[in-house]
């Protein structure tokens, strides 16, 4: 329905060269984590669309479709479920250089990798981090956000949101929450330093907080980010370098499109008890990851992965391999017109 | 007890907001987001492309490796898009797309 809408929309624009067209975006991985010996193979397709409004506004929606797969402990071929649901599906307005209204079902702003680095193109790491279910259930209801410069050398970004359980979409299990997240970008070390804070008005009406940093230095090809969230369901941080090999000077065609990742994280339990933190997908016991992992980036929006890591708790200490090819597709609904040079 | 939101007053409400925010906001109301229109006073096309350029790196790589370059139409949308997701800036989104589309 929401193509068909796109389509029909974006034969009514007029032809101008800079007027935006309706885009169906998104992403598709397949990728295969062994834990502890067992093998789950999980592929999913992640179809983003966007339909510009007029000027202001912006109709965004993502769908998530995930497979996940294994081979049954008495032996056959690999079967499991196919979940679908509704990441997020909001309207923007953006009403001036400081102000951008949303409202709908949108990804919760706590930390950074929910909104911005989740998916599977863009993380470093397939293996989500331990923490991220801390928060960061999706939110039905409306978000006030902007990021503007207040000085020439600092920009200032911030969210302020509340989730009101149910706006009609289902699938996915929102709750009643407010918070908001305030962050500095410093454009000259890009360097982005923001904190989180979040709510609960049910249940337990608890207080969550978390912090973020991120850090890509402009004379060498690194990334390093990291977050930390403390809330009543458990506490944890995540560390992670990724560092491009453009600077080895042999093999260097092969060399250009290698990265290597390397991520640290803790997790410790709350006072939810382990039934809690099964609920929300946590670890039900304390727990310490490191990973390794090569991406190889066959060319702009599609790499290869393969990551090493082990976890390390009382329950037991595992490898976790993960291999796989993740993609990024982006299809115009509508006549773009002529390409920018340098394609 | 669990809490629903009344859908049309909800929205309405919103709408409200919305609109008087952008009274607010003066002129910046009136101009087209995606314009790639001059945003530093009396710089040539030439010292925008290269401020577009830093800011493109600055931005994008705060998420990402820094992706091709696309049709304007396609552009314009993708930044709008970024705009929201990534809380890029207004001069920021003008002057990447002013890079991206030259």
């Amino acid at each position: 329905m929401f193509i068909l809408l796109a389509s029909l929309f974006a034969g009514a624009q007029s032809p101008d060269d800079d007027k935006p067209v309706p885009i169906l975006s998104g992403s598709v991985g397949t990728f295969s984590f062994v834990t502890g010996g067992n093998n789950v193979i999980d592929t999913q397709v992640n179809p983003v669309l966007l339909v510009p409004i007029a000027d202001h506004w912006l109709f965004e929606s993502r769908a998530e479709f995930e497979g996940e797969f294994q081979r049954p402990p008495s032996g056959g071929p690999y079967g499991g479920p196919v979940n679908k649901h509704v990441d997020y599906a909001q309207l923007d307005y953006i009403a001036n250089q400081y102000l951008t209204v949303t409202a709908g079902r949108f990804l919760t702003p706590f930390g950074i990798f929910n909104e911005r680095l989740y998916p599977v193109w863009i993380r470093s790491l397939q293996p989500d981090p331990l923490i991220l279910p801390i928060n960061t259930a999706p939110s039905d209801g409306a978000m006030f956000r902007g990021g503007f410069p207040v000085s020439g050398n600092a920009n200032v970004n911030y969210a302020l949101y509340f989730s009101a359980t149910s706006i009609g979409i289902d699938s996915v299990d929102s709750e009643r929450h407010v918070g908001g997240r305030m962050g500095f970008f410093f454009p000259g070390p890009r360097l982005e330093l923001g904190g989180s804070w979040q709510r609960a008005l049910q249940d337990t009406r608890k207080n969550a907080y978390g912090f973020h940093m991120g850090w890509q230095p402009a004379k060498a090809p690194l990334n390093l980010r990291a977050e930390f969230a403390r809330s009543y369901e458990g506490s944890g941080y995540w560390v992670e370098g990724a560092y491009r090999l453009n600077q080895v000077h042999s093999l260097q065609k092969a060399m250009r499109r290698t990265e290597v990742v390397t991520r640290m994280q803790q997790f410790v339990v709350g006072p939810i008890g382990p039934d809690g933190e099964d609920a929300f997908d946590l670890p039900s016991v304390n727990m310490q990851e490191a990973d390794f992992g090569v991406n190889y980036f066959f060319r702009d929006g599609m790499k290869g992965i393969f990551s090493y890591g082990r976890q390390f708790s009382s329950a037991g200490d595992f490898n976790q391999w993960s291999f796989g090819v993740a993609f990024r597709f982006l299809q115009p609904l509508g006549r773009v017109g002529v390409p920018a040079e340098g394609q | 007890m669990r809490y629903r939101v009344h859908l049309p007053a909800f929205l309405i409400s919103l709408s409200l907001l919305a609109f008087v925010s952008s009274l607010f906001a003066g002129t910046h109301g009136a101009t087209k987001d995606e314009s790639p229109a001059p945003v530093i006073q009396n710089a040539d096309a030439n010292s925008m492309r290269i401020e577009g350029e830093k800011r493109y790196h600055a931005n994008c790589g705060r998420c990402h490796a820094a992706p091709q370059k696309f049709p304007p139409r396609m552009m314009a949308t993708v930044l709008r898009h970024m705009r929201v997701r990534a809380t890029v800036t207004a001069d920021d989104q003008k002057l990447i797309l002013f890079y991206m589309t030259q």
